[in-house]
Formats: C-alpha cells, structure tokens, sequence
C-alpha cells in the first residue's frame, strides 16, 4: 500500500466517529430556536458539514482506488473483512470459503431478483365491473425494469377499485439492500471458514 | 465388466520425526513458516501440504519426502 493510500485509509476510518458525533449532535440541536447570535453553534454545524463533505469526496475515491488498484483492494478489505492467509494452508480455505461465499451469494442474489420481479395485487372491483357476483380480484404478474422507474410501479392495478393489498418489488431501499449484501458475504465466508477449519 | 476405482490416501510420520527431534508443534511450525494449525492439520491428516512445504519439512527432518509421506491405497 503507498503512503497515500494509507493517508487515505486513515482518514476515511477516522472520520467515521467524527461523523457519528455530528450527526447526533444535528439531531439533538433544535435548529429552529437556537438563535443566529449564537455562533458557536453554527461554526460547529459549518465545521461538521466541511468535514463530511471532505469524507464524501474520500469516501468516493476510496471506493474508486479499491476497485481499480488490486493491490489497495488485498490489503484493505482482507484487513477490515479479517481475512488471514498466513500460510498455504490458509490460502487454500480462504479459497474454498470464498468460493462456497460467491456461490451462496448467487443462491440469494437470484432469490431477490425473483422477488423483486414478482408483482402481487389483490383488489376489490368497482361496483360496474363486478361479474357474476364476484367483487375481489387477484392479478399476479412479472416486471422486469433496468432503471428505477416509482411511478410504474405504482400504477394502480385496482383501476379504480380499492386495494386490499399489493406486492410489486422488494420493500427495502437498495441502499439496505446493498448493505445487507456485504454483511451477508462477510458474515458468510466467517461462517465458512470456522466450519471448514473444524 | 465393472472397474475398481482406488483412492490414494497420503499418510505421514510426521509426528513420529517430531517426537524423535523432541520439538512442539508451536517449535516446528516457526521453524517451517507455517502456523501451528498447519501442523496440526497435517498430523491429523486433515490437511494434504504442497511438494513446497512437503520438501521444507522433509529438509527440516534432513530425510527425503518419501520417508514423512507415503500413499495407502483406498479401494471405493
């Protein structure tokens, strides 16, 4: 790893409990009362938005710098993941555990798409559509969307009915999605390795 | 005609050269640059080492590979 990217590192790493106190300290402030006089306080607020702003623009050259340069990735995410390959025989686990990890990563990542896929309504009928004494629908069906797209998704299946209840997508932000995933894949491979290491 | 298919199992006396030079585990594997785990895992035939680390420790033992490890013959 060169001295920058340390640099870098470090300052990512160490701005994150920075960054934990100023947002406690946001939400504990009722910005509404506190007076314009009181400039202590908004110095601190102005402090804290300069420093997340600098860990934004880190943040998205760490992660740039991990993508790109295979070495910064080794030496970073096997030291926060605590991957230890301290001989052969390690290396070899490491190997198995990461392929059963990718592996049981596709296993889930096809589940959600499946789910994410799968659109679900059920709906009462209008009075004028209703046929044969039959007033509830099911409607099942299938999307498939390369770009976010709310408000197809929330075209109204009922079309004028009252829904009783509906499932077009996954109801979780692709941001916990994208979390959930990396703890999944971390977690997993420990996992993987203590059972093969027995 | 049906054929036998037979597996090679690798054994070895590693634990015996241990015992005759008297040193641990913990002693051999820093000596080799391996874990102790490592070790381990080869005495208990849990774990097959590479022709590398198989001649490291047949260098160690001043013996040739042949005299640590050896093959059984598994018939499935």
């Amino acid at each position: 790893m060169k001295k920058w990217e340390a640099i870098l590192l470090k300052s990512f790493l160490y701005g994150l409990p920075i960054l934990v106190v100023y947002a406690v300290f946001s939400y504990s402030v009722d910005w509404k009362n506190v007076p314009q006089s009181d400039n202590v306080l908004r110095m601190l607020y102005d402090l804290g938005g300069l420093i997340l702003g600098v860990w934004m623009i880190l943040a998205v050259s760490l992660s740039l710098r991990l993508i790109f340069s295979g070495n910064f990735r080794e030496a970073t995410l096997a030291k926060l993941t605590l991957i230890k390959e301290r001989d052969e025989r390690e290396s070899f686990l490491t190997g198995r555990a990461a392929k059963s990890t990718m592996l049981a990563s596709i296993a889930i990542l096809i589940f959600l798409f499946c789910l994410s896929c799968f659109q679900v309504y059920y709906y009462t009928l209008p009075p004028e559509q209703v046929v044969e004494g039959k007033t509830k629908v099911i409607s099942l069906g299938m999307r498939l969307d390369l770009f976010a797209d709310e408000a197809g998704k929330a075209a109204d299946a009922a079309a004028g009915g009252k829904s009783l209840w509906s499932y077009s997508g996954l109801p979780f932000s692709s941001s916990s999605i994208i979390l959930g995933l990396i703890i999944w894949q971390i977690g997993f491979y420990h996992f993987s390795i203590k059972r093969m290491m027995k | 005609m049906t054929k036998t298919m037979t597996q090679l199992k690798v054994v070895n006396r590693l634990h015996v050269f241990r015992a005759e030079q008297r040193i641990t585990q913990e002693q051999l594997a820093k000596e080799i640059g391996v874990t102790r785990a490592t070790i381990v895992a080869i005495e208990g035939g849990g774990y097959n080492p590479s022709l590398e680390l198989a001649f490291r420790l047949a260098r160690y033992f001043k013996t040739d590979i042949q005299t640590i490890f050896s093959v059984e013959e598994e018939e499935q």
